[in-house]
């Protein structure tokens, strides 16, 4: 089965960079008042929901 | 565009490499992502005065508050009390973060660095052998190109530049504080005192910090340490906090950010063309997640070793070395007894660390520091903190 992706929301992140520091696979970026994910590059395996203090980041099921 | 230099980021540890390239003969271009220099204020604010000496910054403007000292509270509300009398009169300051990385910015623009604002490093310039020629960017909607012999990654917490150029960089979750912060107007904050909060409840793997910035406003903080965190639990245990302390319950925000500090082991910082400072270097305070007299040390050394290096027209890792060997000469030593002190901190359970504040309630502290805590707790409990011991020497 496939393992779920992450998503930013946008509304909530408030661009720390923290989820940045720590993705394995440099899968998020800092974008324009958010973070964002490469879906490419993204394992799902969700360290950057747990590390996110403001909880702006959640699975999307594919 | 050409340039000996190019410095990816505008805090603290980007404009001092700046200024003291510059002043070395360095022809110094700095690009911030930002729109702003010192916005938004990803930070706590404190500062220790043991920079007074270090002539880096005029005036007065960038400070909020002279402290006459720090509290530390147990999770049982036992108080470890730090004063200015006991140390020497050398406490520290809280701060306006964005006055003191315009002032510091302002210091390298005198010395001849150039600043482009709205620039976004978004790779490195490489020749045929993977040699580091500068950086591309994008300056609001254009794509550019900065050709430089050095690239100094300043770009924070969240930095690119070390990964660009192959090092790793990637944090454990057990080596980032996560973090959220607000400034608080309608506070009551009459005591010019540093407060930290300690406890598993609270804050687990970090603390709760209330800084004064006068008597009514105050940067009220907290950093949980990732691998213990869940999402969103940095805000949430800090509204818990704020609504629970009676100083703080009629407070108002004027502003909330949050916040990601690395409390890492020190790091490969150096390669071809290349060098890391500040947080994109990991050189925060383990123990505190303090980095911002880390950031005016190293930049100072990364600043003058450029000018050596400008000059010399040598720019290979073994030249640029120079850096890493002074700046972990410097805080490195440091900075690896206070990450085995957080290590051994971490396996304290609530209990230990009540009994540890009550056995240093009134203990007459010599040194304002985490080394001076960390003496005292070896004092009190040479049994208990045998591991401790060797660490001193650092």
């Amino acid at each position: 089965m496939e393992r779920h992706k992450v998503e930013v929301s946008q509304e909530k992140c408030l661009m720390c960079g923290g989820c940045v520091s720590v993705c394995p696979k440099d899968a998020i970026e800092m974008g324009e008042g958010h973070a964002f994910v490469i879906k490419e590059r993204c394992i799902g395996c969700g360290i950057c929901i747990k590390v996110c203090p403001v909880g702006a980041i959640h699975e999307v099921v594919p | 565009m050409r340039y000996d230099v190019v410095v990816v980021g505008s805090g603290p540890a980007g404009s001092v490499t700046a200024r003291f390239a510059a002043e070395s003969g360095a022809k110094v271009l700095v690009i911030e992502r930002r729109r702003e220099i010192g916005v938004p204020v990803l930070c706590g604010e404190g500062i220790s005065r043991k920079i007074d000496s270090w002539g880096m910054l005029d005036g007065d403007k960038w400070i909020a508050r002279k402290m006459d000292g720090a509290r530390i509270y147990a999770p049982n509300g036992t108080m470890v009390k730090l004063s200015a009398e006991q140390a020497g009169n050398e406490t520290g300051y809280v701060i306006y973060r964005d006055v003191f990385d315009k002032e510091l910015a302002r210091k390298a623009m005198v010395a001849g660095a150039e600043y482009m604002m709205n620039t976004k490093a978004v790779g490195l310039i490489k020749d045929d052998n993977g040699g580091i020629k500068g950086v591309k960017a994008l300056h609001f909607d254009e794509e550019i190109e900065i050709k430089a012999d050095i690239v100094v990654g300043a770009d924070g917490v969240e930095s690119r530049v070390g990964k660009w150029a192959g090092i790793n960089t990637t944090l454990r979750p057990k080596d980032l504080e996560s973090c959220a912060q607000y400034t608080l107007a309608n506070v009551d904050c009459q005591d010019a005192y540093v407060d930290f909060f300690l406890g598993k409840e609270k804050a687990p793997g970090g603390y709760i910090w209330v800084f004064p910035k006068d008597n009514d406003t105050a940067n009220v903080g907290i950093g949980v340490l990732a691998n213990l965190s869940k999402p969103g639990m940095a805000k949430e245990l800090l509204d818990k906090f704020i609504a629970s302390d009676d100083r703080l319950k009629n407070g108002q925000p004027l502003r909330f950010l949050a916040g990601a500090v690395p409390v890492a082991r020190p790091i490969e910082t150096v390669r071809d063309n290349i060098m890391l400072v500040g947080d994109a270097a990991r050189q925060v305070d383990p123990i505190t997640g303090g980095g911002l007299t880390h950031s005016l040390e190293v930049g100072k050394i990364a600043g003058e070793v450029i000018g050596k290096a400008v000059e010399e027209q040598n720019f290979c890792r073994e030249f640029l070395m120079e850096y890493e060997r002074r700046w972990k000469k410097a805080i490195g030593k440091k900075m690896e007894r206070n990450y085995m002190v957080k290590e051994i901190m971490l396996s304290f359970d609530d209990k230990t660390l009540n009994m540890l504040a009550d056995s240093l309630k009134d203990y007459k502290f010599d040194e304002f520091s985490t080394k001076g805590l960390i003496k005292a707790l070896v004092t009190k409990h040479p049994t208990l903190l045998a591991r401790l011991v060797p660490l001193l020497r650092a």
